[in-house]
Order: C-alpha cells, then structure tokens, then sequence
C-alpha cells in the first residue's frame, strides 16, 4: 500500500520535501508501520520522528491504529503555534 | 398566558457563541469590543507578539503555516474543553498564518468568566496545550 505522508514546518525543511511517498507491506499496515518506512525514506526525519505524532483523516492516530488506501496522512511534528 | 400575550413579547436575543475560533491571514486585527457576556465579572486577553529579537538574531517577521481544517478544529476541541473543565462563560481565540511582521499579534485568547482566578488557569492551560497538540507552525524570517 502507499501512503503520502504531508509534512509541515521544520519537517518538511529537513526533509526538503512538503510531501514523502513510502510503500507499506502487509496486509493491515498501522502508524508504527508508517513510523519504520518513513524513517528508511525520509533519514532526515531520524531524530523527529520518535516525538512526532500521525494525523490520520485530520485527527490524531496511535501507533497501533490501521491505515487504509486512501487516507490523509500528515506528520505532526514540533508545532509551535502562538 | 394567552396567545396574545405570546405574541407581543419579543424573543429573546440569541446568546452569542460561547466558543469563537478563527484562523486568518496575516498579522491580527486590533482587538474589537468583546460582546458582553452576561454575569461575567473578569475577562482576561492574552495577545503573543512577534519578538524582534530571537537568540539575538533580529527578526523581521515569523511565517506561520495550520494545517487545515485539522487546526481550527483542535482550537474548537481545546477551547470547548477549558470552557467546560473551568466553567467559563465564552472563549474567542484567533491565530493567523501567514507572515506577521515582528512587533503585530499573531495570537489573541480572550476568556471570559465569572471570577478571575479561573479565567487566568483556564489561559495558562489554553496556551500550554496549545502549543503541544495544535498543528501550527512558524518560521522565522530573520532581517539581515
């Protein structure tokens, strides 16, 4: 399955990219899942990753909630808004 | 009471919003007269400026960037949120995105409430969860 995952802020400056495309395996891959491949696609993200969280269809996602084709993914990733 | 008596009083106004949540472009407006709220007896306004100066780097604006509609709809959930937990009376935050010059505001919260020891609890949490679950970020644009 591949998935789209929007970044934003110093994210998306460290990865150079707004967006990343990984591909997941399996048959009912989750947020950890995500987790894993996005490190392996974006290593720029390394050290962001493990304090971010997912939006899943603009609402937060724990690791072990499933994604499905077609979803909204975003990275939420050192806000700072105020 | 008959239905002619019905019928000549007026109806009641409708009460404002308690929760008010806007998310606009650029630097914010001055803040305009709060509605009165009723039997409300402190009424606290937070407004974050934009530093000139950041790690003695002087700053000529901050570029925020929402993720929308996810960030208007965290403002909504976190504001019903401290409404409710402290018993306020209205809550109206704004927050811009976009460029904000250093020196204009960039965020107002204004609470409303019936005594002001809750409004100023009710203003810490707002902004300290905030600035953890509410996905907005700045950027700054340094002047040299």
């Amino acid at each position: 399955m591949q998935v789209t995952v929007k970044l934003f802020g110093p994210a998306a400056q460290r990865a150079g990219s707004r967006e990343v495309r990984v591909t997941l395996d399996g048959e009912r891959p989750t947020c950890q899942d995500l987790r894993a491949a996005l490190a392996r696609a974006a290593p720029a993200l390394g050290d962001v990753l493990p304090v971010s969280r997912f939006a899943v269809n603009q609402e937060f996602a724990g690791d072990d909630d499933p994604l499905r084709t077609g979803d909204e993914v975003a990275l939420i990733a050192m806000v700072s808004g105020g | 009471m008959t239905q002619a008596a019905n019928q000549l009083t007026p109806a009641p106004a409708p009460a404002p919003a308690p929760v008010i949540i806007d998310v606009v472009d650029g630097p914010l407006p001055g803040a305009s007269a709060l509605a009165p709220v009723e039997n409300a007896g402190a009424l606290v306004c937070f407004e974050g400026i934009v530093r000139p100066l950041e790690d003695g780097r002087r700053i000529a604006a901050l570029d925020y960037e929402a993720y929308q509609p996810m960030a208007g709809a965290q403002l909504r959930r976190l504001a019903e949120r401290v409404l409710h937990r402290h018993g306020l009376l209205a809550v109206r935050v704004e927050h811009s995105r976009g460029r904000v010059p250093a020196g204009a505001c960039s965020f107002r919260l204004r609470i409303a409430s019936r005594h002001r020891p809750e409004a100023l609890r009710a203003a810490e949490e707002f902004i300290d969860t905030m600035k953890r679950d509410v996905p907005i970020w700045k950027t700054a644009v340094f002047a040299e």
